[in-house]
């Protein structure tokens, strides 16, 4: 399975790269919308799950959500939104732009890989 | 923000499905953790949340409430005390039962094991008694290890920990004797994993099935529990030990005002408990 994280805190993309690890999964990081999608165009959509930040600089998490969904190669990989606040109208938002799952900060490891094996449809 | 009668009902719901209670201060918790599950499962409001996963069947949505509740903080043996009255007394104590022909093995059951530590740390303690009592053989003891959490527990199959969870109680002696160093984590290695069956299982559910134990670990979970729930388990875990049983709780936490079922014991700086004899004949339960 190849993860991909878009986000651009550094620290947020070493915890995802942990849980990922634990999981012996492949990890692949993003620091913003346009380089998320410049990696997916590079892998030619080869990406099991994406972990998308909702805030970022450049191109942000809900700007990169709806250009994926707009792509016919890229729109079916699962989407988990990971966000600091609780704002009921964005997370509404996401979901009917077809994200996946969201994921809420502070998470544990365990969260993080609760959500991951959802994204996959992996029944843990 | 979610109405406090929604809260009541979800506050409800979690407490009879796995025993946890929420005081009204909890509200921006359940607020903050079951939101996107709410979107996700394409509810608007917390009322139809419970309502869906009041009708779902299959309690997938149910588990899912639970495990965006629970806390799963966990570490290598933790509070050290019990692992050393394992070491110290229990493991000598049934040694001696085994090699004079007494006791087939030694059944124990670690209650809510989050990501493996605890059992791991159980059976790693058991291996370095071996060391020591050459008599002994590991299937000289069954460790189940349980939770209420599937992704906990596919943690603790896996038996894969990355350097921060490594760091957290385990030294770098049992580290390097016990877990093989891959490029990215530490995976335990099949001498120790082979040791601990894992299963999934609710506390707030029959647990006979399991069948009877000398020692059962129920550590840091009481205290999120209602009193009334305490006080059931303990009973029930009473029923569920062997004659002479013990139990180990969490650091913290005492059982005192909830059960007169065990007694107290002390080693060291440590405390457990003992059932106490006389109550054993008031248990229904037959012994298997
Ligand atoms: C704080 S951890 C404690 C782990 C370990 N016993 C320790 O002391 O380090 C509590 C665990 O209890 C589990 N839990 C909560 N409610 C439960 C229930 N009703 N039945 C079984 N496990 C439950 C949670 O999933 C969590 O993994």
């Amino acid at each position: 399975m190849r993860i991909l994280s878009v986000d651009d805190s550094a620290a947020t993309r070493q915890f995802i790269k942990k849980a990922v690890d634990v999981l012996g999964f492949e990890f692949l990081e993003a620091a913003d919308g346009r380089e998320g999608l410049e990696i997916l165009k590079r892998e030619n959509g080869r990406i099991d799950l994406i972990l998308l930040d909702r805030h970022m600089p450049v191109m942000d998490g809900m700007a990169m959500l709806e250009e994926l969904k707009a792509d016919d190669k890229l729109r079916m990989i699962p989407v988990t939104m990971v966000t600091v606040e609780v704002e009921r109208a964005e997370i509404q938002r996401a979901i009917a732009c077809g994200a996946k799952n969201y994921l809420i900060k502070p998470f544990t490891q365990e969260n993080l890989i609760g959500k991951i094996l959802e994204g996959l449809n992996i029944a843990p | 923000m979610i109405s406090l009668e929604e809260f009541h009902l979800i506050r409800d719901y979690i407490e009879k499905h796995c025993g946890i209670y929420l005081s009204d201060e909890k509200v921006y918790l359940v607020e903050t953790r079951l939101t996107a599950l709410m979107f996700e499962q394409g509810c608007k409001s917390f009322r139809e949340l419970y309502q869906k996963a009041v009708l779902d069947r299959t309690h997938v949505l149910r588990d899912k409430i639970i495990e965006n509740i629970t806390t799963n903080e966990t570490y290598w043996f933790r509070d050290l005390h019990p692992f050393g009255i394992l070491d110290e007394v229990l493991f000598k104590h049934y040694a001696d039962e085994i090699t004079a022909g007494r006791k087939d093995k030694i059944r124990i059951w670690c209650s809510a094991c989050s990501t493996g530590q605890e059992p791991y740390s159980i059976a790693m303690t058991f291996r370095e008694f071996m060391r020591e009592n050459h008599r002994l053989r590991p299937d000289h003891i069954e460790i189940t290890a349980s939770d209420i959490s599937s992704t906990v527990l596919f943690i603790g199959k896996m038996g894969r920990y990355d350097n921060l969870s490594m760091s957290r109680g385990l030294s770098e002696e049992f580290r390097d004797r016990y877990f093989v160093r891959g490029d990215k984590v530490w995976t335990i290695k099949d001498e120790i994993k082979q040791m601990v069956k894992f299963q999934k299982l609710n506390l707030q559910e029959n647990f006979h099935h399991l069948g009877r134990q000398d020692i059962v670990f129920c550590r840091n979970i009481l205290i999120y529990f209602s009193t009334e729930f305490k006080q059931n388990i303990l009973r029930r875990i009473a029923s569920l030990l062997r004659p002479n049983g013990y139990l180990f709780l969490g650091a913290s936490e005492s059982i005192i005002m909830y059960t007169q079922e065990y007694e107290m014991l002390r080693h060291a700086m440590g405390l457990y408990y003992q059932i106490k004899q006389n109550e054993e004949k008031h248990h229904a339960y037959s012994v298997r």
